[in-house]
């Protein structure tokens, strides 16, 4: 149901449901899980019930219990706007964590850092190793790896039989991947072939490799 | 015997008519009559045979009698209201009803009060209410609205709800019944009357105006106009039928064709089915005749209303040569001068196109002629149905709604942001109503838990909580806000939101719908009343535009522009299919005959007994087609109710496709047609069943659901200034559907959305029928080289729905292997 990718020496796991694990630092790495947008639609006069905000943080339990991480980083977009109702969940849910956590800051997080520091939570621009270079917003490198998130790319898969599937994806690009959007509540931005080199399609099960030059 | 003052009054009266150079028709008289000796009723007369006078001066007379002080002491108060659909007629009947009036010297006001009316003049009325109010559903709710109301009632001496036929099949006729089973109580001696053209269940009708089993209803009469219009179908058939397209939906080759029958005649109205179509033609004849500048126009409902009145004015000052337009021409407001009819496309209903027709010629006896022009060859057949629907008057029935929930939620917050109500008075008079007739006590509770707390799973948010019980029993709204936002959301009518069209420095134009506007960038160019105009930005609910020189154009489709044939038109239609093979056919099947020779090629043209079925390959996968000749609503329903039982026999993913001749199912795989009889898959059993697990049920209450949102008040549509995108209301009514799905499934509201789905869209009941008659008939299997005729409209229809009974997994795996073959 997973799909293994190495760059380098480093190899890193691609999860159906978006995140992304980097098997040698044992850090798990998610994009644009936009909590809050519930709430936000209900300041905006439209109500929607609390199960579905809970989902974001079960979703993220079950991939903890499965990889076992010692750090998570998230790559941007982790609240969708201001504070609400929301946040106090995500409290309860950071205070149960034992990995390190560290938020890449991406453009909708407009939370004031303080907060996030009195969780223990690390807030950085991007985040450079050796190999690699970790951002919200995809960036072109001439020597390291960039893995980001922002766009929240997304395939149509054409069939016969008029068959159309739109599935998010992981799109690598040269030296670049970047990861599909975690958030339920979060549209895609449909790839063209030209766009990457390869798509690996995520469905609730599984991953497909899909190679889009031949 | 009646009083000598009543005879004179009466007298006074028929010297007006003469004066005029009328004459009361019977059906007239009658109305009179039967108002003075106080009875309640429905008159069925069509637009422009005097049905107004019928009721008016009916109650006038009845008033006179009563109070023949009324010239010396005139004593102030609401007499009569009337009831209309459309705010456009209210001023028709307000000049109608005060010049009557005036000619006959009683001081009588008549007073609009509609959605258009301003606020100066609505605090006016609740002074000082006028003697006849004009105003509609959604207005008439919103004065229950206020407090205090009963008292503005008080003298109300009658109500007429005019085009009832028009309210009855809709939400907007439950508020109605509501409304009236309010005023019941309020004002016992209130009188009861509706107008109605003729529909297929005249009864039905006037036992849902009357409601169910009270006194109303036993002293009541129903009063025909018996005024029959000739009229006379004239097909317009090219000449050269072979290079007549076979689909398409506008028209626009046979252009030429209309020219000589406009040039003709004195006014002629050109009915298009959409809105884009009405566009594309007024451009195309413009083009094509440049001649016509200045006297054609065209007529849409989201054309600016200033627009659309001096159209309408007009064409009843001769001024105009042609009107483009479309069902926003169909009702109400008479035009005398219309000689010609024009319809562009099958209209899909009998009782539509007759009203069409009857829009020319008014004068009494002589003959309509009504033009059909097909849009392709198929449609032909529908012009030699529609000539049998005239000969016979079949007509449509209009289907009333039964327990809408819904409306019920939003008519008790309406009470209880006035003077608050009491249960159980209020559970009595709702059940006198046709559609609560057989509502529960367990559902009446339901609802009223619904209102105060909000229902299981929304019982955490204050939002619904809306109603308060007070200590002696009143159920009230106490809080200002969630009263003021109720009194905005009244109404049933849910739209997309609605965006002004206005040039940068200069008048509005029109309205169009955000999802089509969301489309474009700034500098694009779209037609729009006739116009090529240049987007220039969006900005607080307004599309400001440039005019624009450029030819290529995108034409705006509004939503909402498939109609389906109703169950008559589809009998009809039949009938004179199976005379294809007959020497007694119509001038239009004979027309068709290099179609049919076509059409036998490959497979049949089928038989009264026959039903066919063809299979074929093309390079986009396995084709079936099946032509039960029901209409495509219907043909909706048994698409995906055979895909799914299809789907049962093996893992297989279909796109459906279907036109109002027939379906389409296709597939990557090939379906076995011995095995699909084998297993009766066409049996009638368990109907019900299967298409609620048939994923597409579960997608169309999905989408009615939204409407049943809006109008029980889950989700507020916004203030005027600042509407909700309709991208957001669609995602929260999604959100509150799949709540109910997981964690609520008996919630009333939930499951209107399925009843409504199967009762309304997917109909049913003739689903069951179409079934039932399928299984009578001998099924001829037709396996083709390549597609035929009847199977073209439909396999190039790119609007499909989709039914897969395999893991999506399986699909990909198959997608992909595919991909790597080509």
């Amino acid at each position: 149901m997973t799909e293994d990718l190495s760059i380098g020496n480093n190899n890193f796991i691609l999860h159906p449901s978006g995140a992304l694990f980097w098997v040698e630092e044992k850090t798990l790495l998610v994009a644009d899980v936009h909590i809050g947008k519930t709430a936000h639609f209900r300041k905006h006069g439209i109500a929607v019930p609390t199960n579905v905000s809970l989902e974001n943080f079960t979703k993220l339990n079950r991939l903890i219990q499965f990889f076992k991480p010692e750090k998570i980083w998230f790559l941007g977009d982790l609240f969708h706007s201001t504070l609400n109702n929301e946040w106090h969940l995500f409290e309860n849910w950071v205070l149960q964590q034992n990995a390190a956590i560290t938020l890449v800051i991406g453009n909708h997080d407009i939370i004031a850092p303080t907060l996030f520091k009195k969780l223990g939570i690390t807030i950085v621009a991007e985040i450079r190793t050796v190999e690699f270079l970790f951002t919200h917003h995809p960036e072109t490198h001439a020597t390291l790896f960039n893995f980001c998130g922002h766009i929240h790319p997304g395939y149509k898969l054409r069939g016969l039989g008029k068959q159309l599937l739109k599935l998010p994806c992981f799109a690598k690009k040269g030296n670049q991947l970047i990861l599909p959007a975690f958030g339920d509540f979060t549209g895609n931005y449909y790839l063209t072939k030209s766009e990457a080199d390869a798509i690996y399609a995520c469905t609730e099960e599984a991953i497909f490799h899909i190679k889009t030059h031949s | 015997m009646p009083k000598k003052q009543d005879i004179s009054y009466h007298q006074k009266v028929t010297d007006w008519f003469q004066q005029q150079g009328w004459q009361p028709f019977p059906f007239q008289e009658k109305t009179w009559k039967s108002v003075a000796k106080g009875k309640n009723g429905l008159l069925n007369a069509p637009t422009g045979s005097g049905k107004t006078y019928a009721l008016w001066i009916g109650f006038v007379l009845k008033y006179l009698q009563q109070h023949p002080e009324v010239f010396t002491k005139p004593e102030k108060g609401l007499k009569v209201i009337w009831v209309t659909p459309l705010r456009a007629l209210a001023a028709e009947i307000q000049q109608t009803t005060q010049r009557f009036c005036n000619a006959m010297e009683i001081p009588f006001t008549v007073g609009l009060r509609t959605g258009d009316t301003s606020t100066a003049e609505r605090s006016k009325q609740k002074k000082q209410m006028p003697d006849l109010l004009i105003t509609t559903p959604e207005s008439l709710h919103l004065l229950l609205a206020s407090k205090n109301y009963p008292k503005l009632f008080k003298s109300l001496e009658g109500i007429v709800i005019d085009e009832w036929h028009e309210l009855l099949g809709s939400k907007r006729g439950v508020q109605t019944e509501l409304a009236l089973s309010r005023l019941k109580t309020i004002c016992p001696t209130m009188l009861i009357w509706g107008i109605s053209a003729t529909i297929g269940n005249l009864e039905q009708a006037m036992e849902v105006l009357l409601g169910t089993n009270n006194s109303y209803l036993t002293n009541s009469v129903l009063i025909k106009s018996n005024i029959k219009k000739k009229i006379r179908v004239s097909s317009i058939i090219p000449e050269q039928m072979e290079r007549f397209p076979w689909r398409g939906h506008l028209g626009l080759h046979l252009l030429e064709e209309i020219i000589p029958i406009i040039k003709s005649s004195k006014t002629s109205l050109i009915f298009t089915n959409t809105r884009s179509q009405c566009e594309l033609w007024y451009q195309a004849i413009l083009e094509a005749h440049p001649e016509f500048a200045g006297e054609i126009a065209m007529h849409h409902g989201s054309i600016h209303k200033e627009t659309r009145l001096w159209v309408e004015g007009a064409i009843r000052n001769e001024s105009l040569k042609a009107v483009v337009c479309t069902s926003s021409l169909d009702l109400g407001v008479d035009f005398a001068p219309v000689e010609t009819i024009i319809q562009i496309g099958g209209p899909k209903g009998v009782a539509r196109f007759l009203q069409r027709a009857g829009r020319s010629n008014h004068q009494p006896g002589k003959e309509s002629i009504i033009y059909f022009l097909p849009t392709h060859a198929i449609e032909l057949i529908e012009a030699s149905a529609l000539q049998q629907a005239v000969k016979t008057t079949t007509v449509e029935d209009r289907i009333p709604y039964l327990l809408s929930f819904d409306v019920l939620v939003q008519y008790l917050i309406t009470l209880a942001v006035s003077d608050g109500f009491h249960p159980d008075d209020i559970f009595k008079e709702v059940q006198t109503t046709f559609c609560f007739q057989a509502l529960s006590e367990t559902q009446w509770l339901w609802v009223l838990n619904f209102i105060t707390k909000g229902s299981q799973t929304l019982q955490n948010y204050d939002e619904y909580q809306k109603v308060t019980i007070e200590e002696n029993g009143t159920y009230k709204v106490n809080n200002r806000g969630i009263a003021m936002r109720h009194r905005l959301s009244i109404g049933t009518i849910v739209s997309d939101a609605i965006l002004k069209v206005k040039y940068v420095k200069g008048p509005g134009i029109g309205t169009i719908e955000e999802w089509f506007v969301s489309k474009l960038k700034p500098g694009d160019v779209f037609t729009f009343a006739g116009r090529n105009l240049e987007l220039f930005q969006i900005k607080n609910m307004q599309v400001l535009v440039k005019k624009s020189k450029s030819k290529n154009a995108k034409v705006p489709s509004w939503m909402g522009g498939r109609m389906s044939f109703s169950s008559q038109m589809s009998t009809l239609l039949r009938e004179e299919l199976y005379k294809a093979n007959h020497p007694n056919r119509s001038r239009e099947i004979k027309a068709l005959s290099h179609l049919f020779n076509k059409q036998k090629q490959e497979s049949i043209v089928p038989e009264a007994d026959q039903f066919l079925i063809e299979t074929f390959k093309t390079r986009e996968g396995y084709h079936t087609l099946f032509y039960p000749f029901e209409g495509r609503f219907v043909h909706e329903a048994m698409g995906s109710l055979l895909a799914y039982r299809i789907s049962l026999l093996q893992p297989i993913t279909f796109s459906i496709a279907f036109n109002d001749y027939g379906f389409e199912l296709l597939s990557d795989q090939e379906i076995s047609i011995q095995e699909v009889l084998d297993n009766d898959l066409f049996t009638a059993r368990f109907v019900t069943d299967d298409l609620q697990k048939s994923l597409n049920a579960t997608e169309m209450a999905r989408r009615k659901f939204r409407d049943i949102a809006v109008i029980a008040g889950l989700v507020f549509q916004g203030y005027p200034n600042k509407l909700l995108k309709s991208k957001h209301l669609q995602s929260s009514s999604q959100l509150l559907f799949n709540v109910f799905k997981d964690f609520e499934p008996d919630n009333l509201l939930y499951q209107q959305a399925y009843r409504e789905t199967f009762e309304h869209t997917l109909e049913e009941g003739r689903l069951i029928q179409a079934m039932e008659r399928i299984s009578n008939q001998q099924i001829v299997h037709k396996q083709c080289s390549k597609p035929t005729p009847f199977s073209f409209p439909i396999i190039t229809d790119r609007l499909r729905e989709k039914l897969s009974s395999e893991k999506v997994e399986d699909r990909i795996k198959r997608m992909l292997m595919q991909l790597e073959k080509d």
